[in-house]
């Protein structure tokens, strides 16, 4: 009994579970306007953006690490990507938003290293250079993207890109050193030291694979919105979290050795509570206050320490 | 064991700040030896090793192995010249397989062109394993899903899968029970068989002359001596650690005491789910009170369940008031104190300065309208560390710095200056040396003497025979046998009731 609890399979059954219920939930609730084939497709696709950037977060916060610079840099390589696809057409658009993307992220791992001051202050202060930096980029205008540029923008194109965004995550984190000594680091980086982990070097790798994802979460982000506006004073930070919603759910689900399952269903079952509320009529503040109530009532049914053992 | 010398350690040296960790230490070690390494808390010994294999770097001197000057920067480097460790504590990393924790960094020949073949690491994990007779263990499972215990035996196979030329066993065998403890020294058996050597730490002197050839003894960071195994016997070691004679006094040699009829804590059908049953006994007013059985028997649970920190406890902890016991705050309140077994998670905070570690649950009693003054507080930190002579460079001092007997130090200077009547003291002097193990047998006959009251929960029936007025040995989590303090009790007696 044991090992089935610590099983691939038991993972998947709780994700299954959870859909199950939230989707029979709003369906019960709202049988009219929520939950047919069509609607399931459209959450399946809104949903997939953030799967993608929850993946590239998992490479830092299993290390223990935060970044609030994910939003700015959402916004920046949009604008830099579609910018560029009016000179280069496609690989413009792909080459900037992902190129520009992982570049910031290896400033920001360079700068870690170099500071030496926790990730989140680090990232805090790339946020408000990035946010900056957009809005010179954009000229203080809403950047488009050209109609023939939309490959991305709904199926198959997104899921397409989305699918080999999960298929390198999956490849990255089984088949190469990263994704093993990510978890080292994140359990004892002194021990990992040890073992001749050159942790700054994967710290570096870890937040340019996050913003490397973070490219490809541009590439659908402005596709399937199809415009983009570079904001400051923080207004970028609230796109920080939902990504980081799957990646909740993929850290919680690492013991069962499900992550990106975990990240691409769990943000499938963010997806269908908020349509749910959507479709319930709900107040977006509400919509608001159940999904943050419904991801510490998942995450605390799923990852939750044992009675009496201590939790950070 | 050849005459052909294996390792030479020549003025090996470091320092950390004023502390003198190993001072200018030279020896050399056979081809097929068994060296035991001892010593005090403190002597220099976990250092040294951590030098030859690399965990820090060697403040001066060199290694030689096997005629080549040893240059590693880490664990990994000492592994591809022939040198491993199994360590004290947890050596193993979460989130991790077991294949990925046997071996992490070491991935190269599972790797092709920069792709991990998992299967195959998988597949030798598991080969590995089962050669080792832990078959029980998977290769492919999450080593989360494991016991200590279990994770102990995949650190050995990680640091012997490789043939080490030198295998350091750091405290290894008090994590193991008797039959990982054989696996481990078949283990070291084959290894002197096959012409390489073993580098044996314990504190157990009675495991090491039965199991190494040699014993070399440091003392305050400096080389003692090297002796052989079959020419002393463990009150010469003693010695030979210490620099004086530890003899008679070691244990306390009273026997007829009286035990008070005043009863200051009594306990009423205590159980905790899983782990103990219906265990009632009272403790009297100057009485040492010791707890014995195997180590899964629930006598670790009694200690916690009298501090009011059991989970889901039942039954009635109460003083001789009438008072209730049923959380810590109030258990420390009415003047209980509490030393884990395990110390370093359990006890001590450890990146906090000795000062703020004594002064911790005082801080009340220590305020002056709420207001902490600086001054009274390393008064109070200074006086009760001095009191039980800890070895360090001042109050101020991270106590992550001090050795496992000068921690243990620090928790009992912690509850004297609370001033506690009631001392639950979990495996008091595991880890502890010698010297160490004598103070604290001499503060608790002290402690006793003033009318404080000690429950002893301990795995060393020596200890539980030299130290108790009265014995409980426990088994699957009931109290199965009462014995009184006599000079004819022996370990035969309390074994027949442990098993």
């Amino acid at each position: 009994m044991q090992n089935f609890k610590n099983s691939r399979f038991y993972g998947y059954m709780i994700l299954a579970v959870m859909v199950i219920f939230f989707y029979g939930l709003f369906k019960i609730l709202t049988p009219s306007n929520f939950g047919s084939l069509t609607n399931l497709y459209s959450y399946f696709q809104s949903s997939i953006i953030y799967s993608v950037g929850g993946c590239g977060l998992y490479f830092i916060v299993v290390m223990g690490l935060f970044d609030f610079a994910v939003g700015s840099n959402i916004v920046l390589s949009s604008i830099v990507g579609v910018i560029l696809s009016e000179k280069f057409g496609y690989i413009g658009f792909v080459v900037g938003c992902v190129g520009c993307a992982t570049l910031v992220g290896v400033i920001i791992g360079l700068l870690y290293n170099q500071l030496n001051v926790p990730s989140m202050i680090v990232t805090v202060g790339i946020m408000l250079v990035l946010e900056s930096v957009a809005v010179f980029a954009a000229g203080g205008v809403k950047q488009t993207l050209a109609p023939e540029m939309r490959f991305f923008s709904g199926a198959p194109g997104n899921i397409i890109l989305a699918l080999l965004a999960f298929i390198l995550m999956w490849f990255i984190l089984n088949y190469t050193r990263i994704g093993t000594y990510c978890n080292a680091i994140g359990s004892n980086e002194f021990t990992a030291k040890n073992m001749g982990i050159d942790v700054k070097k994967y710290k570096l790798i870890g937040f340019a694979l996050l913003h490397f994802f973070v490219g490809i979460m541009a590439i659908l982000t402005v596709s399937y919105g199809t415009t983009m506006t570079a904001l400051t004073g923080m207004s970028t930070m609230s796109r920080n979290f939902q990504p980081l919603m799957g990646t909740f759910f993929g850290v919680a689900f690492r013991k069962y050795g499900t992550p990106i399952t975990a990240i691409v269903v769990g943000e499938f079952i963010i997806a269908i509570i908020f349509n749910g509320f959507v479709a319930l009529g709900a107040p977006t503040t509400i919509q608001n206050v159940v999904t943050g109530a419904a991801l510490l009532l998942i995450v605390t049914l799923t990852a939750r320490g044992g009675r009496g053992s201590v939790v950070k | 064991m050849s005459d052909k010398i294996l390792l030479e350690a020549k003025h090996i040296d470091k320092r950390f700040g004023i502390t003198h960790a190993v001072n200018h230490v030279s020896l050399t070690i056979n081809a097929g030896e068994i060296r035991a390494l001892i010593g005090e808390n403190g002597s220099g010994k976990s250092t040294f090793c951590q030098m030859l294999c690399g965990i820090y770097t060697i403040g001066g001197g060199t290694f030689t192995l096997d005629g080549q000057e040893m240059h590693v920067k880490n664990q990994v480097e000492a592994n591809k010249l022939g040198v491993s460790i199994i360590v004290q504590e947890m050596g193993t990393l979460s989130g991790l397989t077991v294949a990925e924790n046997i071996f992490l960094g070491h991935e190269d020949p599972f790797m092709h062109y920069g792709i991990n073949d998992t299967r195959a690491m998988i597949k030798e994990g598991q080969r590995l394993l089962d050669e080792y007779g832990f078959s029980k263990i998977r290769a492919g499972a999450m080593i989360d899903s494991y016991n200590f215990e279990d994770r102990k035996l995949v650190e050995i196979v990680k640091a012997t899968y490789m043939k080490p030329k030198i295998l350091i066993v750091d405290e290894t065998t008090t994590a193991l029970s008797q039959k990982g403890r054989l696996e481990l020294y078949k283990i070291i058996n084959e290894i002197r068989a096959d012409g390489r050597s073993v580098i044996f730490i314990s504190h157990d002197l009675g495991e090491i002359l039965l199991h190494c050839d040699t014993i070399t003894i440091l003392r305050d960071g400096e080389y003692i001596d090297t002796v052989n195994a079959n020419d002393v016997k463990e009150d010469d070691l003693k010695r030979l650690m210490v620099g004086r004679e530890i003899g008679s006094a070691y244990y306390r040699t009273d026997y007829g005491k009286e035990i008070s009829p005043e009863v200051v804590i009594s306990i009423k059908d205590v159980t905790v789910p899983g782990q103990i049953q219906d265990i009632s006994f009272e403790l009297h007013r100057g009485e040492i009170l010791g707890f014995g059985g195997l180590s899964e028997c629930g006598m670790h649970e009694v200690g916690k369940a009298v501090f009011g920190a059991s989970l889901d406890r039942k039954g009635s902890v109460k003083l001789s008031d009438g008072t209730e016991i049923n959380d810590i705050p109030s258990a420390i309140k009415h003047s209980i104190a509490y030393a884990s077994k395990d110390r370093d998670n359990e006890s001590i905070i450890l990146n906090e300065s000795i000062r703020n570690n004594i002064v911790l649950p005082s801080l009340d009693d220590l305020a002056e309208k709420h207001i902490l003054k600086s001054r009274k507080l390393n008064k109070f930190a200074k006086t009760h560390a001095e009191k039980m002579q800890t070895k360090m460079q001042g109050i101020h001092q991270f106590i992550s710095d001090l050795s496992g007997g000068n921690k243990q130090k620090v928790v009992l200077a912690r509850w004297l200056g609370k001033g506690s009547d009631i001392l639950v003291l979990d495996s008091p002097t595991r880890g502890i040396d010698v010297k160490v193990k004598q103070a604290i047998y001499a503060l608790m006959q002290e402690l006793t003497a003033q009318g404080k009251s000690i429950i002893m929960i301990s795995e060393e029936i020596p200890e539980l025979l030299g130290m108790s007025d009265r014995i409980l040995i426990m088994k699957d989590g009931k109290i199965n046998g009462e014995f009184m303090r006599s000079e004819s009790l022996s370990e035969e007696d309390l074994i027949a009731k442990m098993v």
